[in-house]
């Protein structure tokens, strides 16, 4: 109140005139209650505003004065806008400040799992899981997939898991724009075709980020498989996956041997018409070698000249520079596997397949350019059995009672199975059991 | 500074009596009412309106009352539509919470009246708001005498025993008829439906 008399008198001294102006009784209400303010006629909204901040404890930037419909302004004078004494303006205080607004990526449809938070590792994976949500929504194969993945994160080892959970991320995402990725806060309505794959490449090799990804993304994609699938928009992704799921091991069967990675490479060649995937190919391959690259320094380099032997011989485009990162594998590989008959199963020792396994998690453009490669679309059903343990039990004990029936009659084995197919399939199980 | 947004505020006025009112009240209360009032505001392209469900919301027209039966136009507002929003949710809080209903004292009209003040400085018409002390003050019907008597036996075979209950209670009464009313009309609650509840903005799903 002293201040208003002070501003009073300020402003006749400036103004050399009659005082003009006086102090007026304003009540100021808000939904809750309705206050009284004494103030001078010609002083400010903005002292107005401060006057209300002290008494009521909020602040300044929260407050909005509006009389007859109209927002006052902070550089508005009482008077000129009609507030007399006894005149009652309206206060709204604002729960928060303007421009702040809650975090980006929210599950669309029916879940609200996904949480809105400002760190930028869970903000991105929520902004991550806002299209993974809407993915999973359009696809059943995928919800399948993702709950049986979600199984498999419950009771696999940290390294399946691992190894699961990063293609599985890649490959989704790479459906969307990668630069979604990186930018958290960016919107999610952008459907352009993904040029995706280098920068997902660029961003998944940070393994800080990857270690981010899978802590947060462990439970929402658990959560995920709640959600109800329906569109086949999902499908090329589903697809992707499964590709990918299968190529991760393929390279690592056709280290073992030349016969079955030119048997491979042959599915890969039928594969190769199409011609969606086929786009990924330059761009995949362009970061793989330095990718392969670093594989390659990590690793011991002995046998790579037999895993490039093995792997040249008839095989596709990618194939060298991938399994020249898998060679720690054709240091296994020295196992008289190679000898072995095609119609037979391939024995790869299990360890090797570890390996393999922390590698590609290592690296998992590896997979995902694999996987892009060359859709084995008859591989799709592999899927669920690689991801669901009771299955992989459940293979494994087939495909030991056809070994012992392929024993006791050579030739009757071969008739019980499609030999291409579920020759990978069996052999895949038996090499994801062994590590598990 | 570009001057901001002025938004249309509308008043929707529907006769909940669908016209009986207009009819019956001079035989029942002994003075014409035009209707039985039930008020929304319409701004920002949706209806709000404050019912025995608290305060809700639905799309201009959109209970199942229809079309209003008169548009009032209230004014304009720089009030913008996130504003707003937070403005009801406080009300929705504090004086316009669920179970402060009242059909006299904090009905759907006193709302709308506090709303539109808010908006544009404002009341609304009084015709509205003077319903409730209209019902209220009427006087009572004239006492059909002693031959009727809190005994419903010996009421004529013309009126049914419900009517006459009321009327037999009502006949010694001195107070104005809508007084005596009261206590019946009181516990009403009126909901439209059609609308939703508005909750906080960041709490909305």
């Amino acid at each position: 109140m002293a201040r208003a008399r002070e501003e009073a008198r300020d402003s006749q001294l400036v103004s050399g005139r009659e005082p003009t102006s006086r102090i007026i009784r304003v009540s100021v209400k808000t939904p809750q209650d309705c206050q009284e303010f004494m103030l001078a006629e010609n002083s400010s909204v903005h002292h107005f505003k401060k006057q209300i901040s002290k008494r009521l404890h909020y602040d300044t930037d929260r407050l909005v004065l509006i009389f007859t419909g109209k927002i006052l302004r902070d550089q508005d004078i009482l008077s000129q806008r009609g507030i007399f004494d006894g005149t009652t303006v309206n206060l709204v205080v604002r729960t928060r400040l303007k421009g702040t607004l809650p975090g980006p990526g929210t599950l669309p449809g029916p879940t609200d799992h996904c949480t809105h938070h400002s760190e930028p590792s869970t903000s991105e994976s929520a902004g991550m899981l806002a299209r993974l949500g809407r993915l999973a929504q359009s696809s059943p194969e995928l919800t399948d997939f993702l709950g049986q993945l979600a199984q498999l994160l419950t009771a696999a080892p940290e390294s399946v898991v691992q190894f699961l959970e990063n293609p599985v991320i890649q490959g989704l995402v790479n459906e969307k724009p990668a630069k979604a990725r990186q930018a958290p806060e960016s919107s999610r309505q952008n459907p352009q075709k993904p040029e995706p794959t280098l920068k997902a490449l660029e961003t998944l090799q940070n393994p800080a980020r990857q270690q981010e990804l899978l802590q947060a993304n462990k439970q929402d994609l658990e959560a995920l498989t709640a959600v109800p699938g329906g569109d086949n928009a999902m499908r090329p992704v589903c697809s992707d996956i499964q590709q990918f799921m299968l190529f991760t091991l393929a390279p690592l069967v056709a280290s073992k041997g030349q016969n079955p990675a030119s048997e491979l490479c042959k599915e890969e060649a039928n594969a190769h018409s199409n011609t969606d995937t086929t786009i990924t190919i330059p761009t995949a391959s362009a970061p793989a070698r330095p990718l392969t690259q670093k594989v390659r320094a990590g690793q011991a380099t002995q046998a790579r000249s037999v895993a490039s032997n093995q792997t040249h011989s008839g095989c596709g485009l990618r194939m060298p520079d991938i399994n020249s990162g898998h060679n720690l594998l054709s240091q296994e590989s020295q196992q008289p596997i190679g000898k072995a008959t095609l119609t037979s199963q391939l024995r790869p020792s299990p360890s090797a397949l570890c390996k393999a396994l922390h590698v590609l998690q290592q690296n998992p453009a590896l997979l995902h350019q694999l996987a892009s490669g060359s859709p084995l679309q008859h591989h799709l059903p592999l899927l669920p059995i690689l991801t669901n343990p009771r299955a992989l039990q459940a293979l494994i004990q087939i495909e030991k009672g056809l070994q012992i029936l392929s024993k006791e009659v050579p030739g009757l084995g071969r008739c019980l199975w499609d030999p291409d197919d579920t020759k990978m399939i069996m052999l895949t199980m038996m090499m994801m059991i062994r590590t598990l | 500074m570009e001057p901001p947004n002025l938004y249309p505020v509308k008043l929707y006025v529907y006769d909940l009596s669908k016209g009986l009112a207009r009819r019956l009240s001079p035989i029942m209360l002994g003075k014409q009412l035009e209707g039985i009032w039930h008020t929304s505001i319409v701004v920002h392209k949706d209806e709000f309106y404050f019912g025995s469900g608290g305060i809700s919301s639905c799309p201009p027209g959109g209970t199942l009352l229809g079309p209003p039966d008169s548009v009032v136009d209230v004014g304009s507002t720089e009030v913008t539509e996130e504003l707003f929003q937070e403005y009801l949710s406080s009300l929705g809080e504090s004086l316009f919470r669920r179970e402060a209903y009242n059909i006299f004292e904090n009905n759907c009209n006193t709302f709308t009246n506090e709303v539109a003040q808010f908006l544009t400085g404002r009341k609304i018409p009084s015709y509205i708001t003077d319903l409730p002390s209209e019902i209220l003050s009427t006087q009572p019907l004239p006492t059909p005498g002693p031959y009727l008597s809190a005994n419903s036996d010996s009421v004529s075979p013309e009126l049914g025993p419900c009517p006459t209950k009321i009327l037999a209670g009502l006949a010694g009464l001195a107070r104005p008829f809508g007084q005596a009313l009261r206590p019946f009309l009181d516990p009403i609650q009126i909901q439209p439906h059609g609308g939703s509840p508005i909750g906080r903005p960041n709490g909305q799903s």
